[in-house]
């Protein structure tokens, strides 16, 4: 009952994007930050009464270790009905990603040593540039983003992260980091570029957490 | 430049140190003065490239031992500031094509272009956009008394969508800075003439790099002013308002108000249906997806010529890849992308262009439509 799907064709490259997204959130931070070298192969189920299910097989990067691939295999079900839920990931990573201990612990300390909360807009901007001192705030709005694309994707979108309008760092006084993102979300098949609002902890052992997100009405 | 770090451990070498800092005039970053240097105290001095090697063996020789702090100062300095108008690749005319230029800047070089090209190079107004700005397109045509047929390219029909302009404006240079010596674009040339049109939707153009970097449409009004802009790859007349659409001017991929309701739109329209029969192959530039898209996006019902269609998209696509390893899908928009009516590469081929492509140039959404400047020219090279 699972029918193969060509990797070229759009169903599979959707269910891609969200156990991107999931995988993003689940594993990325200011030291890793994951992408689809390949979609190598799609499978879809229809399973009665629960929805839609796509078995995948993708090649994973981290562009922070580009030499380097790693095959993972992931499990995206589109729930039934209307009612808008998250589709179920499940993802098995096979073998090493880079570790980035070091690197998370020293973003960690920068950020903490900061006098002023951090802030700054336009990553990357008009021209595509980000600032080397900022690309751990990229990379850490790419796990924010894979949350909130993770929960609000369906087999009739596909979400990219376009740019992260602003960011801004709150200060805790527990040993979390705090960055409050407006992220700028691009939808595929409405062409859409959708404001979003993420609040972030991250903790370099605890990883990273959406406390809070929320669509910005008006465009 | 070289940035050395010592730690001198005797008087002697403090004193030599001293006197090489002075006699050669080196940039001192720690301490500020050689009077300061003491034994026993971090020492950080910027030595510029023409003299590391003699600073290095003067060092060697009075057995001061040194570690190499920064091996390439200006890496560090360029990484830290975004290039403004760095001239790294400049080429005849001083126009830099690996850097995204507003429109102004478009215009100016079409004139140049023409002007240091004349021979090879005429320019044409196709129309006017809806806020009244000339539309060109460049004719690239051997003199010859053969009748030629016609490729037409046209990019930047989505104003955020930087690297198609981009690629126009390489295309170009490329064939002229090649032609006499290339043996395939002087045959090329021989037998066809090359027809692009480097911004299409100007006025969206311009309002994604003052306004709006994300915006996609033109900037015609709608509902009294109160909202603006088609999506001018919704306005074509090919099973327009379908699928794929809004009838509501906020959306992104608002189709108009009927089919060719735009000035833009009108302009090609008019222009390739009469020169319908001596055009070959459209094609159509955009971003981002690594695509190489075939008609139909209303339809997953192949067209006619769909084998040679593919054939011909499958052979760009590996001589594509060749270059850099960059791969890109093929295939119709409805199989791979989703479903659109109204697109200029539909309509093209209904009335009777055998060849109708849309590219989808890099990358698969890492960056999306803010491609790095630094991939202006790997991108324009493997789509050439």
């Amino acid at each position: 009952r699972a029918m193969e799907l060509p990797p070229s064709h759009f169903p599979a490259g959707r269910a891609a994007a969200v156990a991107l997204g999931y995988l993003r959130y689940l594993r990325g931070g200011p030291g890793r930050g994951l992408q689809l070298r390949q979609l190598r192969r799609a499978r879809r189920q229809d399973i009665e009464d629960a929805g839609h299910k796509y078995s995948l097989e993708l090649e994973l990067e981290d562009v922070l270790d580009k030499d380097r691939t790693v095959t993972c295999t992931a499990e995206v079900l589109y729930p039934l009905g209307s009612k808008s839920s998250a589709p179920e990931v499940q993802v098995t990573v096979q073998g090493e990603l880079r570790s980035t201990q070091e690197a998370d612990q020293d973003f960690y300390n920068r950020i903490r040593s900061l006098e002023k909360e951090l802030v700054a807009e336009n990553i990357p901007d008009s021209h595509g540039n980000v600032p080397p001192h900022l690309e751990p705030i990229h990379l850490l709005a790419w796990a924010a983003s894979g949350y909130v694309i993770w929960q609000n994707s369906t087999e009739n979108t596909e979400f990219h992260l376009a740019q992260v309008k602003h960011v801004k760092q709150v200060k805790r006084s527990d040993e979390d980091l705090q960055f409050d993102y407006v992220v700028l979300l691009h939808e595929m098949v409405s062409q859409e570029v959708i404001p979003w609002e993420v609040t972030v902890l991250w903790h370099p052992r605890r990883g990273a957490r959406v406390s809070r997100d929320r669509r910005q009405p008006g465009h | 430049d070289q940035v050395l770090h010592i730690v001198p451990e005797t008087f002697q070498q403090v004193q030599h140190l001293q006197l090489l800092c002075s006699t050669l005039m080196l940039d001192l970053w720690k301490p500020l003065q050689p009077e300061d240097i003491r034994a026993g105290e971090d020492l950080h001095i910027r030595v510029p490239a023409p003299l590391v090697q003699e600073v290095k063996d003067s060092l060697d020789q009075h057995m001061i031992s040194y570690r190499v702090l920064i091996p390439d100062v200006q890496k560090l300095v360029d990484q830290s500031m975004p290039r403004e108008r760095s001239s790294h690749k400049q080429v005849s005319e001083g126009y830099v094509y690996t850097e995204y230029h507003p429109m102004e800047e478009i215009y100016q070089w079409m004139t140049q272009i023409q002007k240091n090209n004349s021979e090879l190079v005429t320019q044409h107004i196709l129309g006017k956009t809806f806020e009244n700005r000339t539309m060109y397109y460049l004719q690239i045509s051997q003199p010859s008394n053969k009748p030629k047929k016609i490729i037409w390219m046209d990019c930047g029909i989505h104003a955020r969508e930087w690297i198609s302009p981009a690629f126009c404006q390489w295309f170009v240079k490329e064939i002229l800075q090649n032609y006499k010596s290339d043996p395939k674009i002087s045959r090329f040339l021989q037998n066809l003439d090359l027809y692009v049109l480097p911004v299409l939707n100007i006025d969206g153009y311009i309002y994604s790099w003052e306004k709006d970097r994300f915006w996609r449409k033109n900037r015609s009004p709608y509902n009294n002013g109160t909202c603006y802009g088609t999506d001018l790859n919704r306005n074509f007349n090919s099973s327009w308002g379908s699928v794929g659409v809004s009838f509501n001017c906020s959306s992104d991929v608002f189709c108009g108000s009927g089919p060719e309701s735009e000035p833009e739109t009108r302009a090609v329209a008019q222009f390739i249906k009469s020169k319908k029969s001596d055009i070959v192959c459209y094609l159509t530039m955009h971003s981002y997806g690594q695509l190489i898209l075939t008609p139909y996006g209303s339809t997953t019902k192949p067209p006619s010529n769909n084998e040679e269609l593919m054939q011909v998209g499958k052979d760009a696509a590996a001589a594509l890849t060749g270059k850099y390893g960059t791969s890109y899908k093929v295939g119709s928009t409805a199989l791979i992308l989703y479903n659109n009516s109204g697109s200029s590469r539909d309509w093209v081929h209904t009335i009777g262009i055998p060849l109708s492509y849309t590219f989808e140039l890099r990358d698969t959404g890492t960056h999306g439509f803010v491609l790095p400047a630094d991939q202006i020219q790997p991108t324009c090279e493997e789509t050439m």
